[in-house]
């Protein structure tokens, strides 16, 4: 495509595409009225912007645009703007989710009160994430990670009066500080040792990461030299910051309980932005990271995914299934940043965003249709409980549609996106064990196995859900007929359709089923992938026994001919209390804070307070002393002298009776007794 | 020659006897006199003593002096008694407490 804007002007849109949502924002919270109407305009500016970025820039060259900000002494941060392949690709991603949500939000929260609060912070939630996309500098790029986690927050928490969704935002954002903290760790070693933070200087071609090396323990860089352990630790601090906002092991309790916000924005959270900017970021520093973390990482990432997964087996809230299905899904992401294929992981990103978010945005009309029928029914059941669902695939058909597409497309089938990002990660993960041998034969083994997990959890929804009996009649007492269970309106149908036309490979790939020819992978991988056995096997019997599977959830859920009885095990139950990480996490870190908390308050009050209580009913007791000692030595002294005084002058007052002898008595008795005293002296 | 003790005995006497009236007398008057008779009982002392200076005769002039001031004395202190009779209507000084403290 011929070149027709210069980098100035592309420099322009950019910062269109970024300013839009957040005056969409301010907007929204003055002209309530319109609030939705503002922010599907902004996005849609933010997402014309971005394909325009996207033509000019992928796969030709870089923009970078930065200005000077802070400088002290040696330190310079600049402010400013970098777009390689991977920000602007990311860019297309999130506004276009983002503007399908928001369509289909003007449906969902049509009777939300505080709708034009809900734009709002959707609005805000989108700027934020696009910067974080956009920074060109690790303290523009924390600044926006952290507003991406308080608008999180908010949205999370949008249902303010639930007790639950106030215990879950405030759950998100502490589990997000914790790995935060390692971020920010990680930010100051490398200002510390390359005196700047500036994304394209260290990382970008020619970097500094590259000009560095570590030679006999010493991290020697051109700037600064120090013990070679801190390029693990500068490693080890990023990957937490990923893994609290991507949710993965130990800090992903938080995605489930972030499911009591509204469904829109759990699919919003789930596709393009908060879980993806944890990936993004990885991808983003990749070269920073030695063996030590990519090996920790990719083992975190297969225990995670493989977690998940078996979590996902059994939950019964259709959200939660999804939300574990994420966490498992973020694991083969960063799985493959672990086996240092950066292209499956940014392939992944992207497809899974698509079938995630339309998972999520058909399980919402689901819920969202319960949800009437309990307001008209007046019975209380839990919209979300898949035994209450059932059958809905004849009533609904197009939800059933889509979300049996969405649902192939994480499973991998062929003709599919996931086939071909999914098998993207296997193969990697098989070619890096046959590198590495040994005991990494494990993570192809666990990861086929995961694989396999997927593809039954999420039929296991499917077929509990659009297949078999509604069994909601027997809930509530009336038919199906009666319920007028039926697609929804426009507002959501469109945006779930266009999703689901994402959902298939040919967007991907020229041909849907060779992964080489897929152009966002290749975008990434520079080089050639060798074409080697596991290109062919993997795919392959990964997928025969995803049919097996599916088979036999089709068998287990929806025609109901086996029936299995295991929920006495105690795997079934390790799965359903999802590995008992919210009660180890309740048990031990949480008792253990609050008895250090009450230790400290018995320590305050009885101790500390004790000793100022003592020290003030001692100074008390001194003063009591002191006051008894004024008034009665100090003040009798002086009262004493007075009265004296006052007696002697009555006394002497005596004397004078104003007769005119008595004055001369007295003169003759004070002259005879001086005269006497004179003598006698 | 009258031996100086003889002087100074009557001296002491008449004062001593001005001394008496002035306690005890209940009329003004009559303490005035009482001390007149004091002065003159020190004159009476000056005068006598005065014989041991012959040449300038300071007792004679001092005699003369404070006669010559006890008569003011009395003129002052009678009419003391005058106003005192036209506001109280007595010369009493029992009678009188207006000097009281």
């Amino acid at each position: 495509m011929e070149q027709f804007l210069n980098p100035y002007q592309l420099f322009l849109i950019a910062i269109l595409a970024i300013t839009a949502p957040f005056l969409a924002f301010i907007l929204s919270l003055i002209f309530k009225k319109i609030a939705a109407a503002l922010g599907i305009l902004s996005i849609s500016i933010s997402l014309i912007s971005s394909v325009i970025l996207f033509l000019h820039l992928w796969k030709k060259q870089t923009l970078h645009y930065s200005f000077q900000w802070i400088h002290i002494g040696n330190v310079k941060i600049d402010v400013g703007i970098l777009l390689n392949d991977l920000s602007v690709i990311m860019l297309v991603l999130i506004s276009l989710i983002a503007l399908l949500v928001h369509i289909y939000s003007v449906e969902y929260m049509r009777k939300e009160i505080l709708k034009y609060r809900y734009f709002a912070y959707l609005s805000l939630f989108c700027f934020a994430m696009m910067c974080v996309v956009m920074a060109d500098n690790f303290f523009i790029l924390y600044a926006f990670w952290e507003l991406v986690g308080f608008s999180s927050y908010l949205l999370i928490g949008f249902w303010f009066t639930k007790e639950k969704a106030v215990q879950a935002n405030k759950k998100a954002m502490i589990m997000n500080r914790i790995g935060d903290i390692g971020f920010l760790i990680g930010i100051m070693i490398m200002l510390s040792q390359f005196h700047t933070l500036d994304i394209d200087a260290l990382f970008g071609s020619g970097s500094l990461i590259d000009s560095s090396f570590v030679q006999n323990g010493l991290w020697v860089t051109p700037f600064s030299t120090m013990p070679g352990y801190w390029l693990s630790i500068a490693g080890f601090c990023f990957f937490a910051g990923a893994i609290a906002k991507s949710a993965q092991f130990p800090l992903h309790t938080w995605l489930p309980d972030a499911m009591e916000g509204p469904t829109a924005v759990s699919s919003l959270i789930h596709a393009a932005t908060m879980v993806a900017a944890g990936v993004f970021l990885l991808l983003r520093i990749a070269p920073l990271f030695n063996d030590v973390v990519l090996v920790s990482m990719a083992s975190i990432g297969l225990f995670t995914a493989f977690m998940a997964a078996s979590i996902a087996l059994t939950q019964n809230d259709i959200k939660k299934v999804l939300a574990f299905s994420t966490i498992s899904q973020l694991g083969f992401m960063v799985l493959a940043v672990g086996v240092q294929d950066n292209a499956a992981a940014v392939f992944h990103l992207i497809t899974h965003a698509f079938f995630k978010c339309l998972l999520f945005l058909g399980a919402g009309i689901v819920i969202h249709q319960l949800h009437h029928i309990k307001e008209k029914s007046n019975v209380d059941f839990d919209e979300q409980n898949m035994d209450n669902m059932g059958g809905l695939r004849k009533l609904m058909p197009i939800t059933g549609i889509v979300f049996f597409i969405a649902a192939m497309a994480l499973s991998g089938l062929p003709f599919t996106s996931g086939y071909l990002s999914k098998d993207a990660i296997l193969v990697s993960v098989f070619e890096w064990a046959d590198l590495r041998g040994g005991i990494f034969w494990l993570f192809p083994f666990v990861v086929s196995i995961t694989s396999w997990l997927t593809t039954f959890y999420i039929f296991r929804v499917v077929y509990k859900v659009f297949f078999g009996k509604l069994r909601l009649e027997k809930v509530i007492a009336k038919t199906k007929e009666q319920m007028h269970i039926h697609d929804p309106n426009y507002w959501m149908t469109v945006p779930v359709i266009i999703l689901a036309v994402f959902c298939f490979g040919v967007f991907f790939a020229y041909n849907p089923l060779n992964l080489d020819s897929s152009w966002v992978y290749h975008g990434f991988n520079l080089q050639q992938h060798n074409e080697g056995i596991y290109h062919l096997m993997v795919p392959l019997y990964i997928n025969v026994m995803s049919l097996a599977l599916i088979f036999l959830a089709h068998l287990i859920y929806a025609k109901k001919k086996i029936s299995i009885n295991f929920e006495q095990t105690w795997y079934y139950k390790l799965s359903y209390n999802q590995w008992y990480f919210n009660a180890f996490y309740d048990v031990f870190l949480m008792k253990m804070v609050l008895f250090k908390a009450q230790t400290f308050y018995w320590f305050d009050r009885n101790i500390i307070d004790g000793a100022v209580n003592f020290s003030g009913i001692f100074i008390l007791r001194i003063s009591k002393t002191a006051d008894w000692f004024d008034r009665n030595i100090i003040d009798g002294l002086v009262n004493g002298s007075a009265w004296l005084v006052s007696r002697l002058g009555l006394w002497l007052r005596g004397m004078l009776s104003g007769k005119l002898q008595h004055y001369f008595i007295w003169m003759l008795i004070l002259f005879l007794s001086f005269m006497i005293f004179k003598i006698v002296i | 020659m009258i031996p100086l003790q003889h002087f100074l005995f009557i001296s002491a006497a008449l004062f001593s006897l001005g001394l008496f009236a002035i306690i005890t007398r209940k009329n003004a008057i009559q303490i005035l006199m009482g001390i007149e008779l004091m002065i003159n009982a020190s004159i009476l002392n000056i005068v006598a003593f005065g014989k041991y200076d012959k040449i300038d005769n300071t007792g004679q002039v001092f005699g003369l002096f404070i006669i010559v001031l006890a008569a003011a004395a009395v003129a002052v202190a009678l009419v003391i008694i005058m106003n005192l009779y036209k506001r109280v209507k007595t010369i009493d000084p029992n009678q009188t407490n207006l000097l009281k403290g």
